[in-house]
């Protein structure tokens, strides 16, 4: 491996770590700035009393100083006992209950949601993945089909119809929100034809692989209208760059035929640079999306971010964020990387 | 040589025909002025932003509701001109659910016929007596809520647009000026957080926390959204930054200041422009992508996006109120889009 990539991907891989810290930074600082505080939520219950307050501000440690509570929700404060005085630093929890003792960020630990009754933050996200995984894999997996083919044919047939309609369903896609064109299916074909559910992803009850498919089809067909759309657009960007390099007139001059040309010299080279940035596009569909899933009322974490949200429920939010950013960097930093060893030309100053 | 020789005017040459003079913008607006879908798509969002504005006239001397007062006994009613046909349409979709033996398709004639009896009636029913987009959940004219939302979703495109442009065109002027110094590298630094971490969670977040008026949510989504902007600016400053002119000026003694504001920002106008013109779109549709969810503007203030909120539970029994709604935005974010592209056209005026 050169010298200089090593180098250059040592320098993205700090910088990445560095970009999670400032998420935790930011996740943190949102929800201290929050009016109210991180016990807001106890609005929301009408047998409350003031001692509750005291009780759960002890409780919770949020009576230290905010830098120390940063430092125990990053690192967890069950070590803060080896430290001398440290124990005046933990939070009541651990000194009533030690197994609730925080583990930290760090250790994967977010701590216990208000809303969700004392569940940890990990159990209550981890519980959600397998939805949000569902809908974003298939989503990614209908774009790339439907996105590559009429990319390449949108670039072949320039300026005739291919063309013109990836042009104008762009337009469209740039004009309305996704989120509504899925409302208005889902108002037409789940509620007048009846051909899909109206939302959730099983059967009261569970049904089999086939209703879970029922359920997918048109959330999973929506939400890959976006990336089909960028995805046509980027390979029949990148198809013709290819069509005008010597070597696609060479190859034509040299008398191969047409097909040869197209799938052997042009296809190959426009769609190296998209394949190796799929992987991580992937991580990003990770994530979810918000919209989507609240439309479709998809149990995912999107949604679970909505709840959340509107139930003030400061760890969980603080835990989506944390996990969202590092999947979106993590996604980031492999694009890079694999772009970076693939393509020899690709400089690695900025 | 004399002195009559000196005193004789010349003969002037009279020119053929004046070439007519011509500068930039001019070109730009004949330009303009000749893509028709320009001056259509111009036309439609003049006439969004003028029944808008008008909107408490409208509201109140052309349609006759005022858009708050409530009506609980017409609570999710249908527009007016289809209070007969709709419930045939439902009968209609009934038929059309999966095991119930095809659709009627028989029913559409009727549908259509009273439809259309029910557009002549409204027409002359007079003021208060037809809701054209039907009442939303607490009895509401749609209509009317409609054109009051589009000020406030217009007014939030405008705001939007500005602040993501001057915040965008400033870091990217200054990053691009000073590229690779360390106030470049501050610069990117900042573009390279805020694009890492997921802004709609933040978005939402920050806006349920502090729930922001038009003012503030257009100042929360602005501030995260002048990246896209600033890395453009930069990369067409510092492809400029070392050209003739600009050194020139800087050997004249010129200040940095002169430098950016004189010589560099006509030089992206153009692309500046364009931009903020997409962004208005894009920030009205995020306006109601986060009104949808509930987070941006509250009730009773209507917007475009919140009004679609109301229709969260029962989307099938009163669809006018994802329809309606959606169609503004629809008009609004396509005539912007379109002026978009024609000024991206006519913006490069000698290329024919």
């Amino acid at each position: 491996m050169r010298k200089s990539l090593t180098r250059y991907l040592i320098r993205r891989g700090l910088e990445s770590i560095v970009l999670v810290w400032l998420s935790t930074v930011i996740a943190f600082s949102v929800y201290q700035l929050a009016p109210g505080g991180p016990l807001q939520f106890l609005d929301n219950n009408p047998k409350r009393t003031a001692a509750d307050f005291t009780r759960l501000t002890a409780f919770y440690g949020l009576n230290r100083p905010v830098l120390v509570q940063f430092l125990a929700w990053l690192t967890g404060d069950d070590w803060f006992s080896i430290l001398p005085g440290g124990q005046a630093w933990q939070s009541g929890q651990c000194a009533t209950s030690p197994d609730r003792c925080g583990h930290g960020v760090l250790r994967l630990d977010f701590g216990r949601s208000f809303y969700f009754q004392g569940v940890p933050v990990t159990t209550v996200i981890a519980q959600r993945i397998p939805a949000t995984a569902l809908l974003g894999l298939s989503s990614l997996l209908l774009s790339v089909l439907a996105g590559v083919p009429s990319g390449v044919f949108a670039a072949l047939k320039r300026g005739r119809w291919p063309d013109h309609f990836v042009r104008v369903s762009s337009v469209l896609v740039n004009t309305v929100p996704e989120w509504w064109i899925g409302l208005l299916l889902l108002i037409i074909l789940g509620g007048y034809l009846g051909l899909v559910p109206l939302g959730g992803m099983q059967k009261i009850g569970g049904g089999g692989v086939l209703d879970l498919l029922h359920h997918l089809a048109l959330p999973a067909v929506v939400s890959a209208i976006g990336g089909w759309i960028g995805i046509s657009r980027i390979i029949r960007f990148e198809m013709l760059d290819v069509l005008n390099q010597d070597y696609v007139r060479t190859a034509r001059a040299k008398g191969l035929a047409e097909q040869t040309v197209i799938v052997r010299h042009v296809l190959r080279n426009a769609l190296m640079p998209f394949v190796t940035g799929l992987s991580g596009i992937f991580l990003l569909f990770l994530s979810g999306s918000i919209l989507f899933e609240l439309v479709f009322s998809w149990p995912g974490m999107g949604r679970l971010a909505v709840e959340a949200i509107n139930a003030r429920d400061y760890p969980v939010m603080m835990g989506l964020f944390v996990i969202s950013s590092f999947l979106g960097i993590v996604g980031v930093l492999m694009v890079d990387i694999l772009y970076s060893i693939v393509d020899p030309r690709v400089k690695y100053e900025l | 040589m004399t002195e009559a020789s000196i005193s004789t005017v010349r003969p002037t040459v009279k020119p053929a025909g004046r070439a007519k003079e011509r500068t930039y913008w001019g070109a730009v607006v004949a330009k303009l002025a000749r893509d028709k879908i320009a001056v259509a798509a111009i036309c439609g969002l003049v006439f969004m932003i003028s029944i808008t504005l008008a909107a408490p006239w409208l509201t109140h001397n052309v349609l006759g509701f005022d858009p708050e007062s409530t009506d609980l006994r017409h609570r999710n009613a249908p527009p007016t001109w289809a209070a007969t046909a709709w419930p045939l349409f439902q009968q209609f979709s009934t038929t059309c659910q999966a095991g119930q033996g095809g659709c009627r398709w028989s029913l559409w004639g009727t549908i259509l016929s009273d439809a259309a009896t029910g557009v002549g009636q409204c027409f002359s029913a007079g003021l208060g007596n037809c809701h054209w987009m039907g009442t939303d959940d607490a009895g509401r004219d749609v209509f009317s809520r409609g054109l009051y939302g589009g000020r406030i979703s217009l007014r939030i495109g405008a705001y939007v647009a500005g602040l993501t442009m001057t915040v965008g065109v400033l870091m990217g002027l200054i990053s691009g000026y000073y590229a690779a110094t360390i106030i470049d590298d501050l610069v990117n630094a900042i573009i390279q957080t805020l694009g890492s971490i997921p802004l709609l969670f933040l978005l939402i977040t920050l806006s349920r926390i502090f729930q922001p008026g038009p003012e503030g949510l257009s100042f929360l989504i602005g501030i995260f959204g002048w990246m896209g902007v600033s890395r453009l600016i930069r990369g067409q400053i510092f492809s400029i930054r070392e050209r003739e002119y600009i050194i020139a000026s800087r050997a004249l003694g010129a200040s940095t200041w002169r430098i950016m504001t004189r010589h560099m920002l006509p030089n992206v106008a153009s692309i500046v422009i364009v931009i903020g013109v997409f962004n208005v779109a894009g920030a009205i549709i995020a306006e109601a992508s986060l009104s949808y969810l509930g987070v941006g503007i509250g009730p009773p203030l209507a917007s475009w996006g919140n009004m679609m909120q109301g229709s969260l539970g029962n989307f099938t029994d009163a669809p006018w109120l994802v329809l309606a709604p959606g169609l503004f935005i629809f008009a609004t974010t396509l005539c912007i889009y379109l002026i978009g592209d024609g000024l991206r056209d006519a913006l490069d005026p000698w290329v024919r």
